[in-house]
C-alpha cells in the first residue's frame, strides 16, 4: 500500500468521454468492481468453454509494474491474459487496445474503459508523446500492461514481427516483461469470425525479461522487440508441441 | 404499507395539492422560458464575445436538465425524491473522493457508500432513530476501516477525509431526503432549492452592483461584503413569505421565527459555497469536475445546499417537526 497523499485523481478536469479515452484515467470503486466481475466471469467462461490451461502462472511478478507481451490473433487474447491475472493484479491491469477499434465511439470507449480497463493506442497517429505517457504511467502507478507488440491481430494465425513500441515503454527501466504464448485463440475466434468456437486454449508464461541496461534508443528498442519476439515464439512452438 | 404512505411515496396525483408547489413550479418553467430571451438581449446589449455567449447558452441548457432532474422526482413522489437525493449524495461524494484522492482508499470509500445506502433506507423507512444513529455508527466504522491496511502513517488524514465526506454528503444531504417523509414535502424541498439558488444569484448581482470591499479574498476572491449582505436582505423575506404559506398556522408561523429560518438559509447557504471554495483552493482546483457544461461538477452546483439541509431540518424540527402523523418504520416495522 502506498503512503497517503492529498492528491486529486490524475484525470480530474476531463469530461466523462475524454476521461474514458485518457491514459491518465484512474478507476473508482464501481469501475474496479466492474473490472473484477467482468474478468472473473471471463475466467469461468474460458475454463468452461475453452478448457483454458495456464502454464507457468508462478512466473508472474507479485505486483506491478510489469508488462505481459503476447502473440495476437484474436479478440479473445487480451481477455484471456486479463483473466489469467490474480484478483490482486487486476486492479492495476490495463490491456492496451487499438484506439480505432475500441475507443472510436462513446459506447465502445465506455465499455472498454469500465469493463476491461483498457487504454487506447492510436495506431495511425501514435507519436512518441502517447508512448511517453504510457511509460510514465507504468512506473508511477505500478501498472500492469497487456500488450501485443505485433501491432494488430494476425490474419493467418502465424506471428508477425514485433514493433518497437514495447521497447519504448520498458528500455532502461526495471519493469519486467513477461513473454506469453497463446495457442488456440486463432482457431477459437479468428479475425474474420464474429462468434467464438469452443476450442481448447492454452496460455504459457515464460521467464520475465529485464531491460534495465538496454539503451532507450532505436537500437535498444529493436533488441527488445527481437528478444521478446523470440521468447514468445519459443513459448508458442513449445506449447503447440507439448 | 398503509394507504397514506403509498400515496406519499408514489402518489403523483397529489403533485399540485399545495399552492406553493404550483407557484414555484410555474416560476421555474417561466424562468426557463424567458431565459433565452434575456440571454439574447443581454449578450446583444453588452456586445459579448462568442466565448462568453457560448458559456451562457451552455449554462442555460444545463439548467433545463437540472430543473428536470430536480422537479420530476419531487413532483412524482417521496420515493423518487429520496432516491434522487441519494443519487445526489453519491455523485457529490464521488467528486469529493476523486478530488481529494480518497477514492484510492477502497475500504473507507466503501464504508461511506454503505453509510449513504443506509441513510437512504432510514429516510425511505421513516425510521428517525436509525437515521440519527447512522452518523456516529458510520464514523466508528470508518475509524475501524482505516485500521485495515495496518498503516498508521496518514491514518488521521484518511479517516478524517472519510468522516468529512460522510458528514457532508451522507448525513447532511440525507436530511434533505428525510424531509420527504413529511406529507407536505414538495413545497418544502422546492422552496429550499429555489431559495438557495436565488441566494447565489442575489449575492452575485448585489456584489456586481455595489461590491467594493472583498469578503474573504483568500478563499473566494470574487465575493464581496455587499454581495453577502445583499443576498441575506433579499433572500430572507422571500423565503419567510414562502415558509409562511407552507407552515401556515403552526408554531413556526410567527414573523420572528420565519425570518430566523430565512436568515439561516441565506447565511448557511453562503457558508456552503465558501466551504467548497476552500476545499477547491486547498487542492488547487478551479472546478470539482467537468460534468455539467457551463457549471463544472455536481458539487460546484449544489455546494450551497449541503449545509442548509441539516441547519434547516433541525430548526424546523425544533418548532414543528417533520413527518407528523406519518406511519414510521414502513418496511422494517415488523413484529418480532
Amino acid at each position: 500500500m502506498e503512503p497517503w497523499k492529498l492528491e486529486p485523481a490524475r484525470d480530474t478536469g476531463l469530461t466523462p468521454s475524454e476521461r474514458f479515452r485518457s491514459v491518465r484515467r484512474e478507476s473508482g470503486l464501481l469501475e474496479s468492481l466492474a473490472h473484477h466481475v467482468c474478468f472473473s466471469m471471463l475466467r469461468s467462461y474460458f475454463a468452461i468453454a475453452h478448457r483454458l490451461t495456464i502454464i507457468g502462472r508462478d512466473k508472474l511478478p507479485a505486483h506491478g509494474p510489469f508488462v505481459l507481451a503476447a502473440n495476437h490473433c484474436s479478440h479473445l487474447d487480451a481477455l484471456i491474459l486479463g483473466a489469467a491475472l490474480t484478483p490482486r493484479h487486476r486492479e492495476r491491469a490495463f490491456p492496451i487496445a487499438a484506439g480505432d477499434v475500441f475507443f472510436q465511439s462513446n459506447v465502445t470507449s465506455t465499455f472498454s474503459a469500465i469493463m476491461l480497463n483498457a487504454l487506447p493506442m492510436w495506431r495511425k497517429n501514435c507519436g512518441p508523446h502517447a508512448l511517453a505517457d504510457l511509460r510514465r504511467k507504468l512506473q508511477e502507478e505500478k501498472a500492469i500492461f497487456i500488450i501485443f507488440p505485433e501491432g494488430g491481430r494476425s490474419r493467418t494465425g502465424s506471428m508477425m514481427p514485433f514493433k518497437h513500441g514495447l521497447g519504448m515503454l520498458v528500455a532502461q527501466t526495471n519493469v519486467p516483461v513477461v513473454p506469453c504464448g497463446l495457442v488456440g485463440t486463432f482457431e477459437a475466434l479468428p479475425p474474420h469470425r464474429r462468434l467464438p468456437q469452443p476450442v481448447a486454449i492454452k496460455l504459457v508464461l515464460g521467464d520475465a525479461l529485464q531491460f534495465a541496461s538496454t539503451a532507450n534508443d532505436r537500437t535498444g528498442w529493436s533488441q527488445i522487440a527481437a528478444q521478446v519476439e523470440s521468447s514468445v515464439g519459443d513459448l508458442v512452438t513449445q506449447s503447440r508441441t507439448a | 404499507m398503509s394507504q397514506v404512505t403509498r400515496e406519499r411515496l408514489f402518489g403523483f396525483r397529489h403533485a399540485f395539492d399545495d399552492r406553493v408547489t404550483v407557484v414555484l413550479t410555474l416560476t421555474a418553467l417561466i424562468l426557463l422560458l424567458l431565459a433565452p430571451l434575456l440571454i439574447f438581449v443581454v449578450t446583444r446589449a453588452a456586445n459579448s464575445t462568442s466565448d462568453k455567449r457560448k458559456e451562457l447558452w451552455d449554462r442555460y441548457r444545463s439548467w433545463i436538465w437540472l430543473a428536470l432532474f430536480i422537479l420530476i422526482p419531487i413532483l412524482a413522489g417521496a420515493f423518487w425524491t429520496i432516491l434522487g437525493v441519494a443519487t445526489l449524495s453519491f455523485l457529490c461524494y464521488r467528486e469529493y473522493a476523486r478530488i481529494t484522492g480518497l477514492f484510492r482508499e477502497r475500504t473507507i470509500s466503501l464504508i461511506v457508500v454503505i453509510g449513504i445506502l443506509f441513510i437512504t433506507f432510514a429516510a425511505l423507512d421513516n425510521w428517525y432513530r436509525l437515521f440519527v444513529a447512522l452518523f456516529p455508527l458510520t464514523v466508528a466504522l470508518i475509524a475501524t476501516g482505516g485500521l485495515i491496511p495496518d498503516q498508521p502513517k496518514g491514518y488521521i488524514q484518511r479517516v478524517g477525509l472519510g468522516v468529512l465526506g460522510f458528514a457532508l454528503f451522507g448525513s447532511a444531504l440525507g436530511n434533505l431526503g428525510y424531509m420527504a417523509n413529511d406529507w407536505n414535502y414538495r413545497p418544502i424541498l422546492l422552496l429550499i432549492i429555489f431559495a438557495v439558488e436565488l441566494n447565489d444569484i442575489f449575492a452575485y448581482i448585489c456584489g456586481y452592483l455595489f461590491g467594493h470591499r472583498k469578503f474573504v479574498p483568500n478563499t473566494s476572491p470574487n465575493k464581496t461584503v455587499a454581495g453577502a449582505l445583499g443576498a441575506i436582505v433579499l433572500t430572507t423575506p422571500l423565503f419567510a413569505l414562502g415558509a409562511h404559506f407552507v407552515w401556515f398556522g403552526t408554531a413556526l408561523d410567527t414573523p420572528v421565527r420565519l425570518l430566523g429560518l430565512g436568515v439561516i438559509v441565506s447565511v448557511v447557504g453562503q457558508f456552503g459555497d465558501l466551504m467548497l471554495s476552500s476545499i477547491k483552493r486547498d487542492l488547487g482546483l478551479k472546478d470539482t469536475a467537468k460534468l455539467i457544461p457551463g457549471h463544472g461538477g455536481i458539487l460546484d452546483r449544489f455546494d450551497s445546499l449541503i449545509l442548509v439541509a441539516p441547519a434547516m431540518f433541525h430548526y424546523v424540527n425544533y418548532f414543528v417537526g417533520f413527518a407528523a402523523g406519518q406511519p414510521q418504520q414502513i418496511f422494517s416495522g415488523w413484529e418480532i
